[in-house]
């Protein structure tokens, strides 16, 4: 079955290490730095405490300031913990346990943010693999499951936006003033801008909707521009923060998983490697980081041995 | 949807039958509730609630409307307007736009954000009024028309 073996076309848990790194690095930024709304709910009344569905169902207590405490440093120790690439399952749960839970504490106050719904799904697949090492070239069904369930994510993001749109907007949205609002209420000097020439705030809203209804595709075009499709969807956050200062953090992280990651790692290892080389061997020439720059990297991989460009057409992993 | 593989297969790690059965049926499961929570779900199924971020229709000559805090400090008469962010008083500004009905009825609860207030920046004169003002930008044909409208929906004093 075509399907099937789409569903499940393995990938080398190399990927799956690289990508835990990323998602186990923004949860510590995030709980840190970013998302803090979560943090502060702890000193609020539990007169605003508004459990959602998750909450109730699981008996889950308004904020205090231990508990808000605990969620958030807990989420950045299991996260140190889980960067380590020891007990992979266990440091996993443990994250995506103490993650979302911040998370519901965050959105159980009357607003809930739509960006990180996603994310939860990547914390729960990612432990669901086993051991991973960045050396570890197999590939693997299960990998492969768990990367399609996040790009599944990421883009069901997109398309669901657009029938969200439709749902409490109506077909009128692209025609309505909601990227106007949006600036007014927290526009940027880029934003401030555009709210001088008002169709380029209009046209962005039918550029979205048709850039969302159209995002499933990136599962039926080819790698060269499935990456170029990521690359499009990363420019577009960017603008998307310069006019209204929201970006999707976890969205983005999300986003890494259609892209052969453990590629990007070789040949920024073999060129670091070629640069060590060169400078090594003082006014000699840099060796080119091709065959001459296996030796160096010592990752030990025969891919590290194939130029780039040879790879991606060599290279069984999922497409 | 490519599939081809150029490597044997003994260079796989496959997953038993079983394992593969749990796995479809968890994404199908859960594309379903992604798929219901957009299409009946509120925020409250989060997190599978529906992905709404910016998509209510703004009139393009109607007007935006931010709610906005003002506070009473020590004997001055005159009202300030205050930082409604969670780093001041533990609620964002649309946690506090989305309970104003609760509020006009209960003003009490804005007494709530001026001791939160008092317990995350107790280096900070204590407010001893609070207030929530609509505040409202008009909009004509896409563009703010320069003119905005304030109204005061609830208050609450210190006794």
């Amino acid at each position: 079955m075509r399907f099937w073996s789409w569903l499940f076309s393995p990938v080398p848990l190399a990927r799956v290490a690289l990508l835990r790194r990323a998602v186990y690095l923004f949860v510590i930024i995030d709980v840190v730095y970013l998302h803090t709304s979560g943090y502060y709910h702890g000193w609020s009344d539990p007169v605003w405490y508004q459990p959602l569905w998750m909450g109730k169902l699981l008996h889950l207590p308004a904020a205090s300031v231990p508990l808000v405490e605990l969620l958030r440093w807990g989420s950045a120790l299991t996260a140190v913990l889980a960067l380590t690439g020891r007990l992979p399952r266990l440091t996993g749960w443990a994250v995506a346990i103490a993650w979302i839970w911040y998370q519901y504490v965050a959105f159980s106050y009357g607003k809930v943010d739509h960006d990180r719904g996603d994310f939860v799904i990547a914390l729960l697949v990612l432990p669901m693999i086993g051991a991973a090492t960045v050396s570890d070239r197999r590939l693997s069904e299960a990998a492969g499951w768990a990367m399609r369930a996040i790009q599944l994510t990421a883009i069901a993001t997109y398309f669901l936006s657009a029938m969200a749109k439709l749902r409490f907007g109506g077909p009128e949205w692209v025609n309505s003033a909601t990227m106007l609002r949006a600036v007014v209420r927290r526009g940027s000097w880029f934003g401030e801008q555009l709210l001088h020439v008002p169709w380029t705030l209009h046209w962005f809203q039918w550029v979205l909707v048709g850039l969302e209804l159209l995002s499933p595709l990136i599962f039926f075009v080819a790698e060269r521009w499935r990456r170029r499709m990521v690359a499009g969807w990363y420019l577009f956050h960017l603008i998307t923060f310069m006019m209204i200062t929201i970006a999707f953090w976890p969205h983005l992280v999300m986003m890494l998983a259609f892209l052969p990651l453990e590629e990007y790692y070789d040949s920024w290892r073999a060129r670091r490697a070629a640069r060590r080389a060169g400078r090594a061997q003082g006014a000699e020439p840099a060796p080119t980081e091709t065959s001459q720059s296996t030796g160096a990297a010592g990752g030990g991989t025969a891919h590290a041995a194939v130029p780039p460009g040879r790879r991606l057409r060599l290279r069984a992993t999922q497409r | 949807m490519i599939a081809e593989r150029d490597v044997p297969p003994n260079d796989v790690i496959r997953l038993p039958r079983t394992g593969r059965a749990w796995r479809a049926l968890l994404l199908l499961a859960v594309s379903a509730l992604f798929v219901a929570g957009t299409w009946v779900g509120q925020d409250d199924w989060w997190p599978f609630s529906p992905w709404r971020m910016f998509s209510t229709s703004t009139s393009p000559s109607g007007s935006v409307t931010a709610m906005r805090i003002d506070v009473l400090i020590g004997d001055d008469p005159t009202w300030r307007p205050a930082p409604l962010a969670p780093s001041a008083v533990g609620l964002n500004r649309a946690e506090v736009e989305g309970r104003i009905p609760q509020i006009t009825s209960n003003p009490a609860m804005l007494g709530t954000l001026a001791r939160s207030h008092s317990q995350l920046r107790p280096d900070e004169p204590a407010w001893r009024a609070v207030r929530v003002v609509k505040h409202e930008v008009l909009l004509q044909n896409r563009a703010p028309t320069g003119a905005v409208r304030d109204t005061t929906l609830a208050q609450w004093s210190a006794p």
